[in-house]
């Protein structure tokens, strides 16, 4: 690890201020991805701007339409134990190992969007809205592919709103080492109408299924998915799984999402 | 990894090969890259600067041209090493051919990286190499057809703009 400075403002405003003057700063959340990679020295930026003390960015509540809020800075193991979303909170329940959920926060997974993580399909599939310290982000313009999202430098995840869906389910197929998803699927049935989303599985991020969508929007069931496949084209290939095995899965585990909804 | 594709340029296939060459062009067309310097028959030297997540590696080294047969095919091959990241080693063969006056360009990429970046990134190095190839050669594209394709292709986009910077970049390699 190289040497930097670490700063722990209380307030947003401090904090976004702290990331746009001319040191080089970094934010940090929980610090589950980017300690370890400052410790292989795979970063060095001269200073973190740590978000853990800034209390307006934490704690779960609704707002008056029913969403579920949820503070940029609030921990998983916070979000697993609030059950008001239960759908929410059991994938929450199962990232990471318990220093990854007591530290890792969802604002934290969001803006690091790693295409694996279990985060971005909960909030692409609750078509959630990402707020940050300037504006509000839907979750359909939010994920720009592997590592990259909407968010400017120095903008900070301030909160997160969930519309809790009429049923709702995650299914993560686990890649025991990481315990990150080799595939992960969030269906959740709004009034509107079924949204899928798929993470662990292609290059470039989460995605939604849409043709699954569009099944499920007239069928709720697995029977409803029988006759789609997944194209196998830009889905990640490692020692772990092949694309096709990727593809395979994700219809599997859509299917499981369903009837355990 | 190992991928394969091609892109259709606006642009002769002289043009295009000319282009290949070009320090400048190369430099504007390299995602990242913070300087590039030397010559196509002796060689390049640059630095490219990558950020994917939370990690950020400065990459210094050298890039080639070889096996060039004018104006139909050459091979770029680049490797550098990023410090405590690693390295990363990568080279494409390209090929151009023409089709109703425009050029089609086609080629096969193959990229290798070792150290923590392969040991910790296993399962996404494919996808972003991908991503970086696309980019090199979108950027290419770009660059010898003057601004990005859909204000191009915009009718409300005046004439002139477009046939501006492909001109100036014409102008370049004249002077």
């Amino acid at each position: 690890m190289y040497n930097f400075d670490l700063e722990r403002p209380t307030r947003v405003a401090d904090a976004v201020k702290l990331l746009s003057d001319s040191v080089e700063s970094q934010p940090l959340g929980g610090g589950q991805t980017l300690i370890p990679t400052l410790k292989q020295r795979l970063a060095s930026p001269d200073r973190l701007v740590s978000l853990g003390a800034i209390d307006e960015m934490k704690g779960i509540c609704q707002d008056d339409s029913g969403r579920l809020c949820i503070g940029g800075a609030t921990t998983h193991a916070a979000v697993a134990a609030d059950g008001s979303y239960p759908a929410l909170s059991a994938m929450a329940s199962h990232i990471g190992d318990p220093a990854v959920r007591n530290r890792g926060t969802i604002g934290g997974s969001l803006a690091n969007n790693d295409p694996a993580a279990c985060y971005p399909s909960a909030v692409l599939a609750s078509n959630a809205t990402v707020v940050t310290n300037a504006r509000e982000i839907a979750a359909d313009d939010y994920f720009e592919g592997m590592f990259s999202t909407a968010l400017d430098e120095g903008e900070i995840i301030t909160e997160v709103k969930f519309p809790v869906p009429e049923k709702a389910n995650y299914q993560k197929f686990l890649q025991p080492a990481s315990r990150f998803a080799l595939v992960g699927v969030f269906v959740a049935k709004h009034s509107d109408g079924v949204r899928v989303a798929v993470t662990g599985a292609s290059n470039n991020g989460v995605f939604r299924w849409s043709e699954a969508e569009a099944a499920l929007s007239s069928d709720f069931s697995a029977g409803a998915l029988s006759d789609l496949t997944v194209s196998a084209d830009d889905m990640i290939t490692d020692l772990h799984g092949s694309a096709a095995y990727r593809a395979h899965l994700v219809k599997v585990l859509t299917g499981r999402a369903v009837s355990a909804a | 990894m190992e991928l394969s594709d091609e892109k259709t340029i606006a642009a002769s296939v002289e043009t295009v090969w000319t282009a290949l060459l070009d320090p400048e062009v190369l430099k504007a067309s390299v995602p990242g890259c913070k300087e590039l310097s030397g010559s196509a028959e002796e060689g390049f030297q640059a630095t490219v600067v990558q950020k994917v997540g939370p990690v950020k590696a400065t990459f210094k080294g050298d890039v080639s041209l070889t096996e060039m047969v004018e104006p139909e095919s050459l091979t770029i091959t680049g490797a550098g090493k990023g410090g405590a990241a690693g390295f990363a080693k990568g080279g494409a063969n390209v090929r151009l051919s023409e089709a109703d006056g425009q050029t089609v360009l086609s080629y096969d990429v193959e990229a290798k990286v070792g150290g923590k970046l392969a040991q910790l990134g296993s399962r996404i190095i494919d996808g972003f190499a991908k991503k970086m190839a696309d980019q090199f050669f979108e950027n290419f594209k770009a660059q010898i057809e003057g601004p990005s394709d859909e204000e191009a292709s915009d009718e409300d986009a005046p004439e002139d703009s477009d046939g501006a910077a492909k001109k100036s970049w014409i102008k370049k390699l004249v002077s």
